[in-house]
């Protein structure tokens, strides 16, 4: 169950440039958070800013009852977050939300990170690689080399990583997706997309598990305003293959974590389930007719 | 020390209550909170049928604001009265009802449907949503349309009727005493104030509906002098809300004749709010040497006026 309460900075390790690594104490959070699951966190009780900025988690130590956030510097709420002293106190609801749904042992799990998104794949990635057999792959993409920050983090956790960066400094040369496609052509057998990163990221990944007919989910990141259900200012588009049309659904505790095929995405107007289905009904309405 | 409050009939343990659209229905909350440690709880909107609401995005961040083009979605006053009425009736904390509509008729039709409901306490009757293209501004930005939807849901309950009131309008004692009139037993002031926040590199409006509502401490001091103003031009209580996000804050009502607030945008920022506001009021009491919460209620010795006498003891 979450829990309200204020949870103190223990460490905090920059990571060059905007990024940083925070890790607070809050108990439930630390014992209870699945991959994919996240916290409306804010510095200190100032006005500004007003809003509690929800972070996935990066990771958690049961043991030490602490949570870690990966944080790029971007605006007020997470320069806030990363100026509190050692010790110093945010306000912390969590841990929050629908978390990944693991694969099946017989599964390829295929997570694909974009910039600052990359944040709950150490996170599943870890939880991946105590199971027997998975060999969880990590696509991590950014325009440059120093978007990746977490690229030997992530290595010496143990996951295998394919970096991608837009101006090739690092890894492929390309967006991330090249490589992923690339590793889906050269093999088989069951596959799982996990993606967390830029929105037009995200839907690439959905076209590409749609077109290939993979499970796939996506971790959304609309503004937050609670975190629990009640402002409906993070709704997203959400379609199952059966509905006859959208309905906004709360990110924060329907999401973050949606099946890509259900996600209606901007510029679409229907999910890729629900077309495949339609594209299905099409089909054996136009066999019985011949 | 009495904290409670006689609201024009409902019985509030405190003066405090989650203002409609910063609370869910209530429920969202019960395993986070002690519910019944809240004086009320005032629902999200609530039309006869469900609503999708505005499109996306609908918040943006303001100075010390929100600005939010929800646009009322919810799951019906039917869905509301059979799933939540029945699990809110297990905390021990008024539940009064946002009442939306694009008609008189509908509001008139919702409140029939609360009417017949054990377990709803009161009305907030929605004249003043900014982010709807009918009903609520449109009714609460015209003095007649006021009275015409206060009235028809007077006609339509027993239950007490408490008109929220729009801040977008000149001079909101016509709208309060407009809504006297046609037999609102309180008011809810303010809702929020109607704003535009733009994103100057695609120049457009931050939020998917265009412009939206403005809550928040950003709206405090606009907050407290209209309920103040609606407070001195009726005899009915006055509900303050806009910016509450202390106990000052909530005092600053009080003191301006509100004999309960709400508190509203604050709520996303820490739920448990009130835990500390009611503390806040009962040390206050303590250091002012007074017994009853109703005794700060309308106290403001405004310039060039007479001292005013306590409101709270009228019941």
């Amino acid at each position: 169950m979450p829990a309200n309460r204020t949870a103190s900075l223990v460490a905090r390790e920059g990571l060059g440039g905007p990024y940083f690594l925070l890790t607070f104490r809050h108990a439930e959070t630390a014992i209870e958070a699945r991959p994919g699951q996240f916290v409306m966190i804010k510095a200190g009780v100032s006005a500004e800013p007003p809003l509690r900025r929800p972070f996935s988690i990066l990771e958690t130590s049961p043991e030490r009852e602490t949570f870690t956030l990966f944080v790029k510097l971007i605006g007020q709420g997470s320069k806030a977050l990363a100026s509190l002293p050692i010790g110093g106190f945010a306000q912390c609801l969590g841990p929050l939300g629908r978390p990944f749904s693991l694969p099946a042992d017989d599964t390829e799990a295929l997570m694909v990170g974009g910039g600052y998104g990359v944040a709950p794949f150490s996170f599943l990635g870890g939880e991946l690689l105590r199971r027997d057999g998975q060999k969880p792959r990590l696509f991590y993409g950014g325009r440059t080399a120093a978007d990746l920050p977490l690229l030997a983090r992530l290595r010496a956790q143990g996951l295998e990583v394919v970096p991608a960066t837009e101006d090739g400094t690092t890894g492929v040369k390309g967006r991330v997706t090249l490589p992923l496609e690339a590793h889906l052509d050269a093999g088989s057998g069951s596959r799982r997309l996990y993606a967390c990163g830029p929105e037009a990221m995200m839907h690439a990944v959905a076209r590409i598990a749609a077109a290939r007919k993979l499970a796939a989910e996506v971790s959304l990141d609309p503004w937050m305003g609670c975190g629990v259900g009640t402002c409906l200012g993070c709704v997203v588009k959400i379609q199952r293959s059966d509905d006859p049309r959208w309905k906004y659904k709360c990110a924060c505790t329907e999401g973050p974590v949606f099946d890509a095929s259900c996600v209606v995405w901007p510029g679409e107007s229907a999910s890729h389930a629900h077309r495949a289905r339609e594209a299905e009904r099409e089909a054996s309405a136009s066999e019985a007719r011949t | 020390m009495k904290l409670s409050v006689d609201l024009a009939g409902i019985q509030l343990k405190n003066p405090l209550l989650a203002a409609s659209g910063t609370f869910g229905y209530g429920v969202e909350y019960e395993e986070l909170l002690d519910l019944s440690r809240l004086g009320g709880v005032v629902s999200k909107g609530l039309y006869l049928e469900p609503r999708d609401g505005a499109p996306t995005p609908r918040i943006a961040e303001t100075p010390s604001g929100l600005l939010n083009a929800i646009g009322l979605q919810g799951v019906g006053i039917h869905a509301f009265v059979r799933d939540v009425v029945p699990r809110m009736r297990r905390h021990d904390t008024a539940l009064v009802v946002n009442v939306c509509g694009d008609t008189v008729e509908e509001y008139a039709e919702v409140a029939r449907v609360c009417d017949g409901t054990p377990g709803i306490a009161g009305l907030e009757i929605n004249i003043s949503c900014p982010n709807v293209k009918q009903g609520g501004m449109a009714f609460g930005g015209d003095p007649k349309m006021t009275h015409a939807v206060v009235a028809a849901v007077r006609g339509a309950t027993k239950l007490p009727v408490i008109p929220k009131l729009s801040p977008n309008v000149a001079d909101i004692t016509v709208f309060a005493r407009a809504a006297e009139q046609a037999g609102a037993d309180a008011l809810s002031c303010i809702n929020t104030l109607l704003g535009l926040a733009i994103d100057v590199d695609a120049r457009r409006p931050r939020l998917g509906f265009g412009t939206g509502g403005l809550s928040g401490p950003a709206i405090r001091p606009i907050a407290v002098r209209m309920a103040w103003q609606a407070a001195r031009a009726v005899k009915i209580p006055v509900i303050g809300i806009g910016g509450i996000s202390t106990t000052e804050d909530a005092l600053e009502f009080l003191i301006a004749g509100c004999r309960a607030v709400q508190i509203g945008t604050a709520n996303f920022v820490d739920p448990t709010l009130y835990e500390r506001v009611l503390d806040g009021l009962r040390s206050y009491l303590e250091r002012h040497s007074l017994s009853d919460i109703g005794q700060v209620v309308g106290t403001l010795e405004y310039p060039g006026e007479a001292k005013n006498a306590a409101k709270g003891g009228e019941g």
